[in-house]
């Protein structure tokens, strides 16, 4: 009998990653190749009045505003981030120009001589602040039923605000890039999750035509969001030093630049209004989130739409009113990050559900259980949950092994247990399939199978996964299929490695690939399948008024965090998670919990041991010495399970997972916390000096 | 470039240093991290580097009648897995760090660094560890207070080698240390307390207390400790107050971006009233 296609295979990647042979971009040489530091701005906010700069030996370069052939924005969602400076500078880190040359001993010189002059103005920093001061990006608005009635009929209004930080990315591998002209042709080549996205840009700021940029990916050490726009900025920067030096130019950031200048999760803060009825149901909420997107809006309207989008998370609530604003504050352009504003949102709603629960004396998961989702139910923008919910399987294994409630009887003070409930809405939200629509191809070559994607692999296991895909619906071993170099000149664009849609859009286009190409496989020696993501028929979206099917279909699961408090020092010890997931089908078991488990601890940094505050636009934590993430030492065991329930459009039944992941822990951590002190968690990350200031009657 | 010397024998050093200003790295833990300048650049240094860490005269430890002698370039691995080292010393060394840079940092690069973080300091306080320094004509042993001026300040001369560090054979009946850092491993301390007792048939015949972290430099008082020390380990309790409010007035902790000058100070205490309460209980 043929294997499952959840049985699990030697990773494809790990070979060569494990025994140093992957060539990373700061392994790349190239002839006669010349190095870019980047001047940032030291201001937060401030008019550029001179940039005095010493002799520039021969053979070094200054690249700046004046050198870019094309427009001076980088592209995507909202084209305002300057390539270089201008005038002004709006943020601490903001690229002004750079530094060319062969010798880097040389090029930290010429860096330390110059000399920049501001005219300093009156910055904002925090959403308190920008909130004052409405400076808001973006505004967005949607509504469902009739709120406003609700809230006058409801007989208890509770209210309640809960916030969270920002979090640094921390792939292993820091942003790094390189350009080069062959022939005159620009290549750009890179540690990147999206390399069409970097070719858009490419067109507009190098102000080539289509057929002069191919845009390359380098064995990427790992993104999670942070390689979505960003390499967009720093891919512009080497392309123009390129285009003026006509000689290869390489960029990789050390760590500390990383930090200071590269996109991070946006702060959030989420106010509820909750109306309840007679029998304490929620009949009515008022949801109003407020995002910190930094000093540029780029990506961040797309972020908050998933944020509002996933608002009510995994329940039903029949009147809504969601308003979410971006707000412009001068600090470093917030962007993309695992979750993409749903954890922000869910965290606030989660603890919503569990304060509300203990105000009114009744369990918090039953409570959350009154209010669940059903199939065929309205979604919050009007939409429909087309698929099974498995929420009460998922949530009795949950409990279950994770013996939910007699812990929850059991514990001591300074022990606690808590659960959460959460979704993730699988691919693009919205229109973004249908803009995108990605393409890919297929190529049988004799014996060999060769895909043409444009998605990477990026540490999540796309290698491995895509070509299994191909792989099991042919017959063939996975050795037989060949993942094409992610180079723009010779694959489709089949729409960027975000959203996680990889496995779910581009996997099942492969599938649907691979399938007619097996009815065919007798045909030719060689032929092509291509095909283009169609988005199902019975989806419909009005991007006007936010309503309809944000998403074609959701991932769900349930967390149950078991912590302990250190009653001397208020230090939280992660005992154990317990975590249940419906993600379709898995593609391959081993991969897939290794990302949930990645998840599930980047989540648990983001809620506890990872803090990062700004005092006047400036990091306070700006290196690894001070901003912490999880080591071994801090991760509990994770169980991990998984619900069965196969997606029609998906390959093999598979859905979206690598978000799903991360979305769950923060809420089930801080519910944990909550049941050990008796006190409401209403921020995170969670930290001892914060625990120690709750629990202060102690 | 950078001039280093790689010396063969701890007299050619010395002999070097009689007549050249260096900056003497064994591990490198530390002074890599500070004067790194960024990637594929040579961190800055200005002064020639002097390499010490090979030197084997440097890496014994032994005992003799003064007590044990550690070397200066001995590693944090080395003490750790050393059957001469007291119990309490290497539980605290076991949690500085990482493993590989356990196998590359030095007893006396932890000193010399003088950090008010530096996690082996709080014990050298504690036991009034003796440092030794070597010139070519001269030999000074110091206790550890007086060899660290301030944070990143030492007495040692220019010419001059931290040679070794001469700890009491001794090992307490009540040994207690906490660390709190960011998060369990791998993490810069925010606070530390390490509280050793001899408590023999309910009497306390020896106490130390010492802090990292909250103060410009370690919080040790032998005047308090004295004035525990010959209670009886049950009125300890009824000290307790009285004993963390003379605390209280020596924490003199600051914000930073690892932690709150409010947390530090409040843990501390809290970790010092535990201390005593567990040897109360004996």
């Amino acid at each position: 009998m043929k294997e499952s296609i959840s049985t699990s295979v030697l990773r494809v990647d790990s070979r060569k990653k494990i025994r140093g042979e992957a060539e990373y971009i700061s392994d790349w040489k190239f002839e006669n190749m010349l190095y870019a530091k980047t001047v940032r701005s030291t201001k937060a906010k401030a008019k550029i009045t001179a940039i005095k700069l010493p002799d520039i030996p021969k053979d070094y370069y200054v690249v700046d505003r004046n050198d870019v052939p094309g427009v001076n924005r980088m592209r995507t969602v909202v084209s305002d981030h300057p390539i270089f400076a201008e005038e002004d500078v709006q943020y601490i880190g903001q690229p002004i120009l750079l530094v060319v040359g062969p010798d880097r001993e040389i090029i930290y010189k010429i860096v330390s001589q110059i000399e920049i002059k501001y005219q300093e103005e009156e910055a904002l920093f925090t959403l308190e602040e920008a909130e004052k001061r409405s400076t808001v990006f973006t505004d967005y608005n949607y509504k469902k039923s009739d709120p406003k009635k609700a809230f006058e009929q409801a007989v208890r209004i509770i209210e309640d605000e809960y916030s969270t930080g920002y979090q640094e990315h921390v792939y292993l591998e820091p942003q790094g890039i390189a350009a080069e002209y062959k022939d005159d042709t620009l290549f750009v080549y890179g540690s990147m999750q999206c390399p069409f996205y970097v070719k858009n840009a490419l067109l507009e700021t190098m102000a080539l035509p289509e057929e002069k940029i191919r845009v390359v990916q380098t064995v990427t050490g790992g993104a999670f969001g942070g390689k979505e726009e960003f390499p967009s900025l720093n891919g512009c920067h080497v392309a123009v030093a390129t285009h003026k030096t006509r000689q290869p130019v390489v960029m990789i950031y050390d760590r500390d630049e990383d930090i200071l200048c590269s996109t991070k999760r946006h702060p959030s803060i989420t106010r509820f209004k909750a109306g309840l009825d007679e029998y304490d149901q929620i009949i009515a909420l008022d949801i109003d989130v407020l995002l910190n997107a930094g000093a540029y809006n780029g990506l961040s309207p797309v972020v908050l739409q998933r944020a509002i989008f996933s608002a009510t998370n995994v329940y039903n609530i029949e009147h809504l009113n969601v308003r979410g604003r971006n707000f412009m504050t001068n600090l470093v352009p917030s962007g993309a990050y695992r979750g993409f504003g749903a954890p922000q949102t869910i965290f606030g709603i989660e603890m919503m559900f569990q304060d509300i629960a203990l105000i009114l004396g009744i369990d918090p998961l039953e409570y959350k259980m009154r209010h669940l989702l059903k199939q065929n139910d309205p979604t919050c923008t009007g939409g429909s949950i087309h698929e099974e919910v498995k929420m009460k399987e998922i949530v009795q294994k949950a409990v279950e092994q994770s013996d939910y409630y007699n812990k929850l009887k059991t514990n001591k003070k300074y022990q606690g247990i808590g659960i959460s409930l959460f979704l993730h809405g699988c691919g693009f939200t919205g229109k973004g399939e249908t803009l995108i629509k990605g393409k890919i191809i297929l190529q049988k070559n004799k014996d060999v199978v060769i895909l043409k994607v444009s998605s990477v692999e990026m540490g999540q296991g796309a290698e491995t996964v895509l070509p299994k895909i191909v792989a099991h619906t042919l017959d063939i071993p996975i050795e037989k299929v060949i993942y094409e170099t992610v180079d723009t000149g010779l694959i489709p664009d089949s729409g960027p490695t975000v959203a996680s849609r990889t496995t779910m859009i581009v996997g099942g286009l492969l599938r649907e690939c691979a399938l007619e190409m097996k009815a065919r496989w007798d045909e030719a020696e060689t032929f092509e399948v291509s095909k283009i993501y169609k988005h199902p028929d019975f989806l419909h979206w009005d991007d006007d008024t936010f309503h309809g099917d944000a998403y074609p279909v959701h991932s769900w699961g349930a967390n149950v965090a078991e912590v302990e408090i250190d009653p001397i020092t208020y230090e939280l010890t992660i005992k154990k998670i317990t975590a249940v997931f419906d993600v379709g089908v898995p593609i391959d078991e081993r991969a897939l919990i290794g990302q949930m488990q990645g998840g599930i601890v980047q989540g648990i940094g983001w809620a506890t041991i990872e803090v990062m505050k700004t005092a006047n636009g400036k990091l306070i934590q700006k290196n690894l010495t001070d901003y912490k993430i999880p080591t071994s030492m801090d991760v509990p065991g994770i169980d991990c399970d998984f619900v069965l329930n196969p997606y029609e459009f998906g390959p093999f039944g598979a859905k979206c997972a690598g978000e799903l992941s991360f979305v769950g822990s923060p809420p089930a951590v801080a519910a944990a916390v909550e049941n050990a002190l008796g006190k409401p968690i209403k921020d995170i990350p969670i930290t001892p000096e914060m625990l120690m200031e709750i629990d202060n009657d102690h | 470039m950078v001039k280093a010397y790689r010396p063969n024998t701890l007299t050619e050093a010395l002999e070097i240093l009689s007549t050249e200003k260096c900056t003497i790295m064994a591990g490198g833990t530390d002074l890599m991290v500070q004067r790194a300048r960024g990637s594929a650049v040579l961190p800055g240094f200005d002064r020639p580097l002097m390499f010490v860490g090979h030197l084997k005269e440097l890496q014994k430890i032994y005992q003799d009648e003064e007590g044990i002698h550690i070397g200066a370039a001995a590693i944090l691995t080395d003490m750790m897995e050393h059957e001469l080292i007291p119990g309490i010393f290497k539980e605290m060394i076991g949690q500085m760090a990482s493993p590989p840079t356990r196998n590359m940092a030095t007893i006396a690069g932890n000193i010399c660094n003088a950090s008010p973080a530096g996690d082996t300091l709080p014990y050298l306080y504690a036991v009034n560890a003796q440092i030794v320094l070597q010139s070519t004509d001269q030999k000074r042993i110091i206790a550890t207070r007086d060899f660290i001026i301030s944070p990143k300040k030492t007495c040692i001369k220019p010419d001059e080698i931290l040679v070794k560090i001469i700890i009491p054979a001794k090992e307490y009946s009540n040994n207690y240390y906490r660390k709190l850092g960011q998060r369990k491993g791998m993490s810069l301390t925010k606070v530390s307390l390490l509280g050793m007792a001899d408590v023999v048939d309910g009497n306390i015949l020896d106490l130390h207390i010492a802090l990292g972290s909250v103060a410009a430099s370690i919080v040790h008082s032998p005047k308090i400790e004295k004035s525990m020390i010959s209670k009886k380990a049950g009125e300890i309790k009824e000290m307790a107050e009285e004993i963390v409010k003379q605390y209280a007035d020596l924490i003199r902790p600051i914000d930073d971006a690892r932690s709150t000058a409010i947390y530090r100070k409040k843990a501390s205490l809290r970790l010092i009233k535990d201390f005593m309460e567990n040897i109360s209980q004996e």
